[in-house]
């Protein structure tokens, strides 16, 4: 990909996005991108509005989104300021989801930073490994 | 009211007991009747030590508050917890 390259043939789009072709054309089929340009010669160009949505649906994916409800954070994501209610109601409700989830890994990234700590301080063995080790030996005894 | 003070640790650490010693110290100086002291170890207690935010030990925290970190030497630790227990008998007057 050239620097400030603005438009993309569907090869680069599979290889920037890591979606298949199929894929790309069925969001566009279904809607979750708007209908592609085309040249002349009938291939599809896409441009970086539509990197922009497909690294959206790939990111909204990645949190269980359904297409469907993908679709209409997308359509919030375009015109946000005359979103209807019951869009605004989903982008709220998946706005929390994500707040949730963020939790989560904080969470998570702590307790893998407290481990990863713990058998760096040690210098007889890494007690957290040993202590699951020991529980799982128990348990199976 | 006595102010809480739990020291976060785990086997085998290098730096655990050099710190319940310093906290041990600093305890004793500015009295054991208004600081309780409880020795935690992360490896039975990980949920606790992670909700607080502990990611290595020796940590210490007050009154349900990560402090410290690493090994906290015996002037700072002590300037923290007057300047805590100064504060616990501001609130006990009020």
């Amino acid at each position: 990909m050239a620097h400030g390259q603005t438009s993309y043939r569907i090869g680069e789009v599979t290889g920037l996005t890591n979606l298949s072709a199929d894929t790309l054309r069925y969001y566009e089929k279904i809607g979750l991108l708007p209908p592609v340009q085309r040249t002349a010669s009938g291939l599809r160009v896409y441009d970086e509005r539509d990197l922009s949505r497909l690294r959206f649906i790939q990111r909204s994916q990645k949190m269980n989104f359904s297409l469907h409800e993908i679709g209409t954070l997308l359509d919030m994501r375009e015109d946000p300021q005359h979103a209807r209610d019951e869009v605004r109601q989903l982008t709220l409700h998946k706005l929390s989801d994500v707040e949730q989830r963020l939790q989560e890994l904080t969470t998570l990234r702590t307790e893998l930073q407290l481990l990863v700590n713990l058998c760096q301080g040690s210098e007889q063995g890494c007690p957290i490994i040993e202590s699951i080790d020991e529980s799982g030996n128990s348990k199976s005894d | 009211m006595v102010m809480r003070l739990e020291l976060f640790s785990a086997p085998n650490c290098n730096r655990c007991g050099q710190a319940k010693r310093v906290v041990a110290d600093v305890v004793d100086e500015l009295g054991t009747d208004r600081i309780s002291v409880r020795v935690v170890n992360v490896v039975e207690e990980i949920d606790y030590a992670v909700k607080l935010g502990v990611i290595a030990t020796p940590a210490i925290a007050v009154d349900g508050t990560l402090a410290f970190t690493g090994l906290p030497n015996a002037r700072a630790l002590s300037e923290a917890l007057s300047a805590r227990l100064a504060a616990h008998k501001d609130d006990s007057c009020a």
